[in-house]
């Protein structure tokens, strides 16, 4: 029988497609009254695991259970368990409210409902129109009213937000919060962090078919590791004088500055007083989640020889070499990778629904600046080894203390004012110094993560999104 | 169990391809029940002519009763189309995933899909042998009309046979999963391959009933067994009148031509060839059936 929980139970699960592991030995549990992330990069087996929690692809091993039981077992499981999943169909030429009907019937609901769910959904106009000349966004909202028509008790979307207008995706995380708060369990999959960072309270991410973390977000949030921003007046010498002080995880920044990761504070101003280096600013960092996300995903494609996964087209991270991995050095870069990728180069590319409407207009300026002055570094430039006759390229100098214009859009408050170069997160710790070259940061509410800056993880999975 | 047989009804009417499907299938019965009905009695009337038979009117040669078989058999085709399309379109658009979601288990949705069409495939066949047997009465005029009992026995073989067609469509369907493939294989099997095959087989063994055990040969001694049945008692009354009793050959050879005249060459009688094609169907929707318990719905 099943116990009512609610619970989603996905224990040792393993799938193989012939020779292709998609799932290995993934095991979770969903709680009721939250909602759970299912993250990983394209082809983690996300969607596999979805599927064999819904019955439509056998486990080759392992099992799960909704309210204690399998799938097959939940009797009509249409009043239990709703389904939003990637390339659900549609007959294309019956129309919205008769697919529903379809389905109502089916699972014993009054055909009432049906138009409940399309007017819960904003198809309410729509309902006559045949559903193959939806558009992405309405088809989603389609496959989300046919999810919710039995009124279920547990929730599962696979990348429902794809498609969707900002408008809709708003609506969606205040729908799901409202769905989890009534104590009904939500398990909502995508490969984009930012998409549901703000939505969820747990979350399990996935990569190559295995867990690589399972819990609290508000946790790994905590786990993250922190940098130390560094605005020397001469930062060849200060990576020098590092560098002898055996701190040599340092990265140079686009403004001048350097990024020191595995010192504190403290450290670094003793070698810098010590070297004579007069530093000019220097606060602490917290990488965002996205950036943990990505170091915890990525090398799913990172096999050698192959595209660093951090580079889309025309990038930030692109020219040079400044902040690609060279592939072979590809485990101990993986953290410089996270830091070096967020933002920027995926802001040329993202499609627009990703973002807040405010927010793109605005890259622009920012993002002109950014590549110019990437552009300007050698080529080749050595990551690793930091070699401080390659620091100083022509053209360096005068970009020193050029605020770039654009990563604090100068007007109308808006999440991505305070985000610093590099697309960090809003720092969660206050910032002991604040830079002086950074832009000035608008008194702006502190706002959630914004969309701006949360897109590396799909750079991070070669951009097949 | 209900409930997903109202679904799969809504599913049939909220789309228009069982109207599509219909309407070709009553304008071929009736057209070709019409026209052939036309030529069978023409030839009905020849042949009697030519046999200068005295006592023996063209009344006891229902020709005509061939013209109604083969419209029925024809017009199968559609209903066979239309079981094709049952689960693999879904299959391909798929919606199979909602009904699956939606519904207790799978076997439970393919178990409401095969009685909703094993219902269509009743309504197609009663419908086509509405047309087929309007057809033929336009046709014969005043030549010989099959008496009424022959004629309800061939109407009711030939709704089995839509039924039938249209569960073996659906099992094909739902093995391949594919619409067009299944599409192309059961078109090109019951239009051309297997008459074609059976014809030949059954001229190349003499007569043989190897034929009459295949898909399309039973299921062609299902609706043309009673036909050519009947005639062959027709003949053998008219020639054993006439010339006197036949010898076993003779017997054999006209049973043979009457049977590929009814389109069902080297077919057993109508109850044994209605149990072969049954047990076809339920070769064919069976392993589509456990096909479908097992496929990863990706």
């Amino acid at each position: 029988m099943q116990d009512g929980s609610g619970r989603i139970v996905v224990q040792n699960l393993s799938k193989n497609f012939g020779n292709v592991a998609a799932v290995q030995n993934l095991s979770f549990q969903v709680e009721p009254g939250s909602v759970t992330g299912f993250l990983g990069p394209n082809g983690a087996g996300k969607t596999t695991t979805l599927r064999m929690l819904l019955g439509l692809v056998t486990p080759t091993a392992g099992y799960t259970t909704i309210n204690g039981q399998p799938f097959s077992h939940l009797g009509n499981p249409g009043r239990v368990v709703g389904a939003v999943l990637e390339a659900q169909g549609f007959h294309p030429s019956r129309t919205a409210r008769n697919h529903l009907r379809v389905y109502a019937a089916a699972m014993g609901v009054p055909d009432q409902r049906a138009d409940e769910v399309l007017n819960l959904v904003g198809l309410g106009s729509a309902g006559e129109r045949a559903a193959g000349g939806f558009s992405l966004g309405m088809k989603q909202r389609l496959a989300l009213a046919t999810a919710l028509l039995g009124d279920p008790q547990v929730l599962v979307l696979d990348e429902p937000a794809n498609g969707l207008d900002p408008e809709g995706i708003a609506w969606l995380r205040t729908f799901l919060k409202a769905f989890a708060s009534s104590g009904r369990t939500v398990l909502i999959s995508s490969h984009l962090l930012a998409e549901v960072e703000q939505t969820i309270d747990q979350v399990v991410i996935i990569s190559r078919g295995q867990t690589m973390y399972y819990g609290m977000l508000d946790e790994l949030r905590k786990s993250q590791q922190s940098r130390v921003i560094v605005q020397p007046a001469d930062a060849s010498k200060l990576v020098t004088a590092l560098q002898e002080a055996e701190i040599t995880n340092i990265q140079p920044m686009p403004d001048g500055k350097v990024a020191v990761v595995g010192a504190t504070v403290q450290q670094i101003g003793d070698v810098a007083a010590a070297a004579g280096v007069a530093l000019y600013g220097v606060h602490e960092e917290k990488a965002d989640l996205e950036q943990l996300f990505f170091r915890l995903t990525s090398g799913q494609y990172a096999a050698p020889g192959m595209a660093p996964p951090a580079v889309p087209p025309g990038g930030y991270a692109q020219p040079g070499g400044y902040a690609q991995p060279v592939p072979q050095q590809m485990p101990q870069q993986m953290p410089q990778q996270g830091y070096a990728q967020p933002g920027y180069q995926q802001q040329g590319q993202q499609p627009g629904y990703q973002m807040p409407p405010q927010g793109y207009p605005q890259q622009q300026p920012g993002y002109q600046p950014t590549q110019q002055y990437s552009q300007q570094y050698p080529q080749g430039y050595p990551q690793q080894g930091y070699q401080p006759q390659g620091y100083a390229p022509p053209g360096y100098a005068p970009q020193q203390g050029t605020p770039p214009g654009g990563w604090g859009p100068p007007s109308t408050p808006q999440p991505a004012q305070q985000t610093p170069p590099g697309g960090w997160g809003p720092p969660s710790t206050p910032q002991p110094a604040q830079d002086p070259t950074a832009p000035p940061a608008p008194p702006a509410p502190p706002p959630p993560p914004s969309e701006q800056e949360q897109q590396p993880g799909q750079g991070g999975t070669g951009g097949n999104a | 169990m209900g409930r997903l047989i109202k679904a799969e009804f809504r599913k049939i009417l909220t789309t228009k391809l069982w109207w599509a499907l219909l309407i070709p299938a009553v304008g071929l019965a009736l057209g070709w029940a019409w026209l052939s009905a036309i030529a069978f009695t023409d030839v009905a009337s020849d042949i009697t002519d030519a046999l200068d038979v005295q006592n023996v009117s063209d009344q006891q040669l229902s020709l005509s009763s061939l013209a109604l078989t083969r419209a029925m058999n024809f017009a199968t085709l559609f209903p066979l189309v239309f079981g094709a399309l049952a689960l693999a379109s879904e299959i391909n658009r798929k919606t199979i995933t909602t009904s699956f979601l939606t519904a207790p288990n799978r076997a439970s949705v393919l178990g409401a899909k095969a009685i909703v069409y094993a219902l269509w495939g009743l309504i197609y066949g009663v419908i086509v042998a509405l047309a087929a047997s309007l057809g033929v009465l336009i046709g014969t005029g005043n030549g010989a009309l099959p008496e009424a009992g022959d004629w309800i026995l061939i109407l009711l073989s030939g709704v089995i046979a839509c039924v039938l067609w249209t569960l073996l469509g659906m099992g094909v369907g739902a093995l391949l999963g594919s619409p067009v493939a299944t599409l192309v294989i059961v078109l090109l099997y019951a239009a051309l391959v297997g008459p074609t095959s059976e014809f030949i087989i059954t001229l190349s063994t003499e007569g043989s009933h190897i034929a009459g055990v295949m898909p399309n040969g039973s299921a062609n001694g299902l609706t043309g067994s009673t036909a050519s049945e009947l005639l062959f008692d027709q003949i053998q009354d008219i020639f054993g009148s006439q010339i006197g009793p036949l010898t076993d050959k003779q017997i054999d050879d006209f049973d043979t031509v009457v049977r590929i005249a009814a389109g069902a060459p080297g077919a057993f009688s109508l109850w044994v060839s209605g149990l072969i094609f049954l047990g076809w169907t339920a070769l064919f929707f069976g392993t589509g059936l456990i096909r479908n318990q097992r496929r990863d719905i990706t």
